[in-house]
């Protein structure tokens, strides 16, 4: 016998096979309890077939045939920006508010952090039926959605990156009788800039995929556009609308990423 | 001296341009989007309001919002769960210190290509296709889960070290067994991490895809508003709330339990 | 000048980190401060511009109209006042990395120039141009429009010693600022704090008491929280033992071996 004890093979194998049978058992009953058949995707696959059929060819007239595609394309690009350019300056503010090093008072602090994940967890789904209600359907309920959407999912992170700044650079700064305001001014801006302007990049895109879901329950744009082309079974006006949203998406993540690479590795001062 | 350092005000000079072209982007999409401070305030005052209108929450409907409720968390697991598995399998063919260029390639494209068409858009033709049912929600959620997860972790594939899958590759393993005893262990930590932060995702979307037709809380929540039962949307709203809360708990207990480094956010 | 009397700071479960710390410097002085870690050095030098409040005890700190203010008993108001014309040098440098190294020189007269102005306008071109002289005393003019991440550790340092030079200070403290450099940047460090002690009181503190030796016109040794030796910078054996103890030893074998340069580039 050896000395040292380890788990022997055998053990571990069957340690390993039952909690894979046990993991399996419990998918299966997920999937009977919600009907849900796999094995049916490829059975049933005429059904896309059909659809596929019915799909091709896009139909790319809705393009110049009248403005409402174009304008409904302009619509999702304005509120993916307005939602970020908005949602991101309220969530700096907050940052601001809610980090350690910066806001001395922990009263505003926990208020701040409490509004911030109030935001977080209220679902966008409510966010829009409750602003379509308030403003109408149409872009501007969009735009006030994606407002609290990004104040709700960047607060946060802000409030992380400034207080992991480096905190040396503040404490000379206090050093030389500086105030509060000017040690931010004069320190924690000049740091976090380029993570803040990299992370509202990264916004503009995830907010640009979000517009387009949004269109869906009265956010106007594209998504609004889709949806209708569905509901009247214009299935080739569907799939060109796809592939412009395709497009878009791509363009918009190639854009940022590259300007994102720009601004974190820029190496001189302008 | 150098006497380049000019501090006079004419250093701003350079922000102004951007500044100029910054607000009238925005001023354009203003227009575009018909967005007015009229109707921001507006907007603000109906909006809050109308929040005071649904208050108080009909707690006798609570009960009904249980099943739904358990009915989107069941389709966020199965979609999170299927689309990790498959991401792995994408993740390899995608990743090129295993597979070929050419399915690299092949596997590289479809996962940018499933990257670019949001959820949402799955989930229409899906049930396009199929009718209603949970069946085209977690379809779609397992797409946007290989879309994201394929990607990340097909990255944390190729940065391994390739001298140790040379040194497998010289003691006479075939792909199978350099997959398994030499790729899963390293990427195994971000495989939790990321699966547990795309099913902090995937709940935020049932609720949404539940509203378009894959069932669950986010019907009833849709539904509710369409037949002015505000009260008891305020209810599936208040359903809604503590299961993203809880899931994010929960996800941050477990990633931390497992210690993952280099994990998302 | 600046007067040290009584300082003590306890920890809540009752060790005593600084037990009536006494001392005087003058203008003309360049006093090193020695002892063990964790003796209460750098303890004691925060208490100076008050980025720690004592216990008890006071510090009284000239202005540059040469009125005495205690720094302990004062007001936020009167501590910021105070700290306009206190210079202080850092063992991590304690620069802003993401701005030009001009501007962390001009951050020195943050405390001297209105917040308003400070925020909206931000410095002005004469000062642009007296932080160019103050670093060309640290022969660093030719780097001033460079970002100061890019500098190596002992270059940092000198940007340090023109930000403090630039506020015009009088008293200027050093919290250990060669730890971080290799010899030849030590020395030149040195060099160019010992000629700031004419006109204004120098209080550092060090780990290397040959350095000491060297530039300091004093020294004071604190062991235990306690001033246990205050006089000439050249110290006996006898006297380095007493103050080290068992660490000396140790420090001896440390003498042979070379630092590795720090080279700090991002």
């Amino acid at each position: 016998m050896s000395t040292v004890d380890i788990i022997m093979p055998s053990k571990r194998y069957k340690q390993k096979a039952t909690i894979f049978m046990v993991s399996a058992i419990v998918i299966l009953i997920a999937c009977i309890y919600l009907n849900f058949n796999p094995i049916m995707i490829f059975t049933e696959f005429h059904y896309v077939r059909d659809l596929l059929g019915e799909m091709f060819m896009p139909n790319y007239q809705i393009l110049y045939e009248n403005t409402s595609t174009g304008i409904s394309i302009l619509q999702t690009l304005s509120m993916a920006f307005l939602g970020t350019l908005y949602g991101g300056l309220i969530a700096f503010v907050l940052a601001f508010l809610a980090a350690t090093n910066t806001m001395p008072y922990k009263a505003v602090r926990i208020i701040t952090q409490v509004f911030v994940s109030m935001l977080r967890v209220i679902p966008a789904l409510v966010v829009v039926l409750v602003f379509v209600i308030a403003v109408g359907p149409g872009s501007f309920s969009g735009v006030l959605t994606l407002v609290i959407v990004t104040i709700g999912s960047f607060a946060k992170l802000f409030t992380e990156i400034i207080e992991n700044v480096e905190s040396g650079p503040g404490e000379a700064i206090f050093s030389v009788g500086a105030s509060r305001l000017q040690m931010i001014r004069y320190s924690i801006i000049p740091q976090i800039m380029p993570s803040f302007i990299a992370n509202l990049l990264y916004a503009f895109d995830v907010n640009m995929r979000a517009a387009i879901g949004l269109g869906i329950f009265g956010g106007g744009g594209i998504g609004f556009q889709l949806q209708m082309a569905k509901s009247v079974l214009h299935y080739k006006d569907v799939t060109a609308l796809i592939t412009i949203i395709i497009i878009l998406v791509i363009l918009v993540e190639k854009l940022s990423d590259y300007l994102r690479k720009r601004i974190l590795g820029e190496g001189k001062l302008g | 001296m150098t006497g380049q350092a000019t501090y006079s005000f004419k250093r701003y000079r350079k922000f102004v341009l951007p500044l100029i072209l910054l607000i009238a982007v925005t001023e354009g999409a203003a227009i575009v989007c018909g967005a007015t401070f009229d109707k921001l305030e507006t907007g603000i005052v109906k909006g809050l309001s109308f929040l005071q209108f649904m208050f108080p929450p009909d707690w006798a409907a609570f009960k009904d919002m249980l099943e739904p409720a358990f009915q989107s968390i069941t389709i966020a697991a199965l979609g999170t769960i299927f689309g990790t598995i498959l991401s792995v399998v994408f993740a390899v063919l995608a990743a090129s210190n295993i597979s070929h260029s050419w399915v690299r390639n092949t596997a590289r494209f479809l996962i940018g290509l499933e990257r670019s068409v949001p959820e949402i858009v799955i989930l229409l033709l899906l049930i396009a296709a199929f009718g209603l049912g949970s069946m085209p929600g977690i379809v779609s959620l397992t797409l946007g889960c290989i879309g994201m997860l394929g990607k990340l972790l097909a990255d944390i594939i190729e940065e391994i070290d390739p001298v140790m899958i040379e040194s497998m590759e010289s003691l006479g393993a075939n792909k199978l067994q350099i997959i398994w005893f030499g790729v899963m262990p390293q990427i195994i930590p971000n495989l939790v991490s990321y699966a547990l932060f795309r099913f902090e995702i995937n709940i935020r979307l049932s609720v949404i895809l539940g509203a378009i037709g894959a069932g669950g809380i986010g019907y009833e929540l849709d539904y509710s508003f369409s037949m002015l039962q505000y009260h008891r949307a305020f209810t599936a709203m208040i359903v809604v709330m503590v299961m993203i809360f809880g899931t994010e708990r929960l996800s941050y207990m477990l990633r931390k339990k497992f210690k993952v480094e280099g994990a998302l956010q | 000048m600046i007067e040290v009397k009584g300082l003590t700071k306890t920890l809540p479960n009752g060790r005593k980190l600084l037990n009536g710390i006494d001392f005087t410097v003058k203008k003309g002085e360049f006093v090193g401060i020695l002892g063990p870690s964790g003796a209460g050095k750098t303890l004691t030098l925060r208490c100076l511009n008050g980025l720690l409040k004592p216990d008890e005890g006071s510090v009284l700190v000239e202005d540059e109209h040469g009125e005495k203010h205690d720094i302990c008993q004062s007001s936020k108001k009167q501590l910021r006042h105070v700290r306009e014309r206190i210079g202080v040098i850092f063992q991590g440098y304690h620069l802003v990395k993401r701005l030009s190294v001009l501007e962390n020189v001009m951050i020195g007269r943050l405390g001297q120039i209105s917040t308003i102005r400070s925020l909206v306008y931000g410095f002005t071109d004469k000062e642009a141009e007296e932080a160019l002289l103050a670093l060309e005393k640290v022969k660093m003019a030719h780097l001033a429009q460079n970002r100061t991440g890019s500098l190596s550790g002992g270059e940092m340092q000198r940007v340090a010693i023109a930000r403090a030079i630039f506020q015009s200070p009088t008293l200027l403290l050093a919290d250990e600022p060669i730890s971080n450099l290799d010899p030849s940047n030590a020395k030149v460090i040195m060099k160019l704090i010992r000629p700031l002690s004419e006109n204004i009181p120098v209080v550092g503190v060090f780990h290397q008491p040959e350095m000491t030796a060297k530039y300091c016109t004093r020294v004071i040794a604190i062991k235990d929280g306690q001033v246990v030796y205050d006089g000439d910078p050249k110290l006996s054996n006898k006297t380095l033992e007493d103050i080290y103890g068992e660490e000396l030893a140790q420090m001896e074998q440390y003498e042979h071996a070379i630092p590795t340069p720090e080279i700090v580039r991002i």
